[in-house]
C-alpha cells in the first residue's frame, strides 16, 4: 500500500490555495464601488501557480477557492457563487489558450502581465455572460459593460504586475 | 514584458472605446413600446423579448412584430398601409400610427431622444 | 461585516439598473406629462413640462377639446361651419358670420397676398376635384379639362371681402380649404390656451406641426425631423422659448394611380401637384405663418422658395429636392444636426 506523502511542491501549492481563498475571502468583504468590480487580488494566486506548477494546478488552487471561498461565506450555489464559478472557468480558458499557445509558438508567449490581461477579461466576460444569460436578462446590463471592462482592465494590469513581484521573490 | 504582452495590453486597452460606444453611443435606443389606441394607453410591451402582437382597433386588428429592440407594423387593415411602411421603430421618440385603425407606437426609452418629431 | 457578501451580485445590480433609469428622469427634468389625442383626423401630442400632474392633465384636455372644435369648425368635406360659408359664397352677397371664424379667414388672406397666392385656400374646389377630400385618396387623377377649367376662373383669397364678421365673394369658383393651416391655426390656439391656463413650458405637436414654448426643465426642447426619404430621423434641432417647426411634404397625403403618384399639394397656377421639391421645413415663431410658409414655398420650387420665404418673413427654412439635395439657410444651418450617415448633400445658402 502506497504511502500517501505529499511532496515537497504540493505543500507549496495547499499553502497557496488557502492564501488563495483567504484573499478570496477577504476581498469580498471590502465595498465594492459596483457589482462585478472587485480588484481580484485572488487571480494573483491563479497566476504564479500556473507559471510555477502549470496548468493543472492553477485550475485546482482557482476551482478550490471558488468552491471553499463560497462555502465558508455561506454563499455556495447562491448567484455570488455562480458568476464567480463562470468568471473563473472562462478565465482559465483564457489562460490555457494563452498559455498553451506561448508554448508552441515561442513567438507568442505571454509573461505574467499579458495573461493577467488576458485572465482578467475573460473573467468578466464570463461573468457579465452569466449574469446576462441567466439572471438579468435587460438590455440595461449593457450599459455596464464598458465600465466593467475598463475595471478588468486595470485590475488585470495590477494583478499582472503583482503577479510578477511575487514570482520574481518565489525565485529567490 | 513581451511582445505578445503589449499586443494584448494594447488590444485590451484599444477595445474599450468600442465598447463605450456600441453600449452607450446609442443610448436612445428605446427600451419599451407604448401601444395606444384611440389616444388610450393599450399595452406597454418590452422591445427586448421577440413576439407578434394583435391589436384590435376601430376597423380590425393591426398585427405589429417586435424583434431585437425594434417594432413595426407588419398588417393592417387599412387601405394606405403608411404604418407599414413606417418600417422598423427602435429609438425612444420615434412612432408610427395606423389612423384609420386608431392605433398607435410609440418607442420610449430611459431618457427620450427627442421630445417631439417634426414631418 | 458577513452580511456584506449576501448582497448578491443579482441584487445589486437591480439596485442599479433602477437607480439608472430613475435617476435620469428625476434629474432636472423633474415632471414631464404627455398626452395624446386623436383630433383634425390626426394624433395630436401635448407635452407639458415643470408642472404637478394634475394641472397638466386638466390643461391637456381643455386643448383636447379645443382641437376637436376646430375640428369640427373648419372640417373642408364633413359638415361644418365651413362647409356652410362654402355654401354660401357663390351666391356672391355679404353675409353674416359668427366673429370667431373671422381671424384664421383674416390671416390666411394676408398669407396668402405675402406668398403671391402660392399658399391659396381658395382653391378648395380643385382639392375636392383631385379627390383628396377623403380619409383615404385613392384617385384617379381628374380630366385635364376639368382641372383647366378651374384653374382658369382664378379663385384667390383677394376675391374676398372679409369685413365686420361679414364674407362676400366676388368669384363664384372660391371654395374655402384650410387644409394647409388647420393644424398650425389649431397648434396656436393650443399654445395661446396653455398659457391663459399658466403652463409655461410645453409641446404641442399636431401630427409634426410643431409649436414648443419655454424649455424641458433645465435643456431646451428635442424636436427630431423625420427622414422623408426612409424611415428615421434625418436631423434634429433643439427649440425653446417661442418657436414652431413645421414640414410639409409630398409624402404625407398621395395616390397612386397607372404606376404614377400624386401628391396632395396642388399648385394654384396650373392645378396639378407641385413638382421639384419634396419637404419643406420652416421655422418661424407661430405655426400658423410656417404652416402656410411650408407649402407655398414647396408650390414655390427650387427657383423661387427663398424669395417666397422672405416675402413671408420666414428667417429659417429647408428645403429637400426629388434627388434628396438639401438646402437651407445659414441660419437654420447653424442650429441642425444631422443624424444619418452619410449625411445628404447639403447646399447652404447665405441670405434666406
Amino acid at each position: 500500500m502506497p504511502a500517501l506523502t505529499a511532496t515537497r511542491e504540493d505543500l507549496r501549492i495547499a499553502w497557496l490555495a488557502a492564501l488563495a481563498v483567504t484573499v478570496h475571502i477577504a476581498e469580498s468583504a471590502l465595498p465594492s464601488p459596483m457589482p462585478g468590480v472587485k480588484p481580484g487580488l485572488a487571480n494573483v494566486i491563479t497566476l504564479v501557480v500556473l507559471l510555477r506548477y502549470g496548468l493543472a494546478a492553477a485550475a485546482w488552487v482557482a476551482l478550490l477557492r471558488v468552491f471553499a471561498g463560497s462555502l465558508l461565506l455561506g454563499t455556495f450555489l447562491s448567484p455570488t457563487f455562480m458568476l464567480s464559478l463562470a468568471g473563473t472557468l472562462a478565465s482559465l480558458c483564457a489562460l490555457g489558450a494563452g498559455y498553451g499557445l506561448g508554448r508552441l509558438w515561442p513567438a507568442a508567449r505571454l509573461s505574467v502581465l499579458g495573461l493577467s490581461v488576458l485572465a482578467a477579461l475573460a473573467h468578466m466576460a464570463g461573468q457579465f455572460w452569466l449574469a446576462y444569460a441567466w439572471f438579468i436578462p435587460h438590455p440595461g446590463l449593457f450599459y455596464l459593460l464598458p465600465v466593467l471592462m475598463t475595471a478588468a482592465v486595470i485590475f488585470g494590469v495590477l494583478s499582472g504586475i503583482i503577479s510578477g513581484a511575487m514570482l520574481k521573490r518565489l525565485e529567490i | 514584458m513581451t511582445r505578445a504582452d503589449f499586443i494584448v495590453t494594447l488590444g485590451a486597452v484599444a477595445l474599450l472605446p468600442f465598447l463605450y460606444v456600441a453600449s452607450w453611443g446609442n443610448g436612445a435606443r428605446g427600451e419599451q413600446a407604448r401601444i395606444l389606441v384611440g389616444g388610450k394607453e393599450y399595452a406597454r410591451v418590452p422591445l427586448y423579448k421577440a413576439q407578434r402582437l394583435e391589436i384590435p382597433g376601430a376597423l380590425g386588428v393591426s398585427v405589429l412584430e417586435i424583434k431585437d429592440g425594434k417594432i413595426r407594423f407588419i398588417a393592417s387593415p387599412c387601405r394606405g398601409k403608411q404604418c407599414v411602411h413606417s418600417g422598423w421603430l427602435a429609438l425612444s421618440g420615434e412612432f408610427a400610427a395606423c389612423l384609420p385603425n386608431r392605433i398607435s407606437v410609440h418607442v420610449a426609452g430611459r431618457e427620450p431622444r427627442y421630445d417631439a418629431v417634426n414631418f | 461585516m458577513c452580511a456584506f457578501p449576501r448582497y448578491s451580485l443579482l441584487a445589486t445590480s437591480y439596485c442599479l439598473i433602477l437607480l439608472l433609469a430613475t435617476s435620469s428622469c428625476s434629474k432636472q427634468e423633474a415632471s414631464l406629462y404627455q398626452e395624446q389625442i386623436l383630433a383634425l383626423g390626426a394624433l395630436v401630442d401635448i407635452s407639458i413640462s415643470g408642472v404637478e400632474p394634475e394641472r397638466a392633465q386638466q390643461a391637456a384636455s381643455t386643448v383636447a377639446d379645443d382641437f376637436n372644435r376646430i375640428h369640427r369648425t373648419w372640417h373642408a368635406w364633413q359638415e361644418s361651419e365651413l362647409t356652410r360659408i362654402n355654401a354660401r359664397l357663390p351666391g356672391g352677397a355679404a353675409f353674416p358670420v359668427q366673429a370667431d371664424l373671422m381671424p384664421l379667414m383674416v390671416r390666411a388672406q394676408e398669407l396668402s397676398r405675402q406668398s403671391e397666392g402660392l399658399f391659396n385656400p381658395a382653391i378648395g374646389k380643385l382639392i375636392a376635384l383631385w379627390g383628396f377630400h377623403s380619409d383615404e385618396p385613392i384617385g384617379p387623377p381628374p380630366d385635364p379639362g376639368a382641372v383647366a377649367a378651374l384653374v382658369a376662373q382664378c379663385p384667390g383669397m383677394d376675391d374676398l371681402r372679409l369685413e365686420n364678421n361679414f364674407v362676400q365673394s366676388r368669384n363664384p369658383a372660391v371654395q374655402l380649404d384650410f387644409g394647409a393651416i388647420g393644424q398650425g391655426y389649431a397648434v396656436d390656439a393650443a399654445i395661446e390656451h396653455l398659457r391663459k391656463l399658466g403652463i409655461e413650458n410645453a409641446i404641442v405637436n399636431a401630427s409634426g406641426d410643431i409649436r414648443v414654448i419655454g424649455k424641458h426643465g433645465a435643456r431646451p426642447w428635442r424636436i427630431g425631423i423625420r427622414n422623408p426619404r426612409a424611415p428615421g430621423i434625418l436631423a434634429s434641432i433643439e427649440m425653446q422659448g417661442d418657436e414652431s417647426i413645421v414640414t410639409s411634404g409630398t409624402y404625407e397625403r398621395f395616390f397612386e394611380y397607372g404606376g404614377q403618384r400624386y401628391h396632395h399639394i396642388i399648385d394654384p397656377r396650373n392645378g396639378y401637384p407641385a413638382q421639384g421639391l419634396t419637404s419643406v421645413t420652416v421655422l418661424h415663431r407661430d405655426a400658423v405663418t410656417a404652416d402656410a410658409a411650408s407649402t407655398a414655398l414647396l408650390v414655390a420650387g427650387l427657383k423661387d422658395w427663398r424669395r417666397i420665404a422672405r416675402a413671408m418673413g420666414v428667417e429659417q427654412a429647408m428645403v429637400i429636392d426629388e434627388q434628396g439635395t438639401v438646402y437651407m439657410n445659414a441660419a437654420l444651418a447653424r442650429r441642425i444636426r444631422f443624424e444619418i450617415t452619410p449625411a445628404p448633400k447639403i447646399e447652404i445658402i447665405d441670405s434666406p
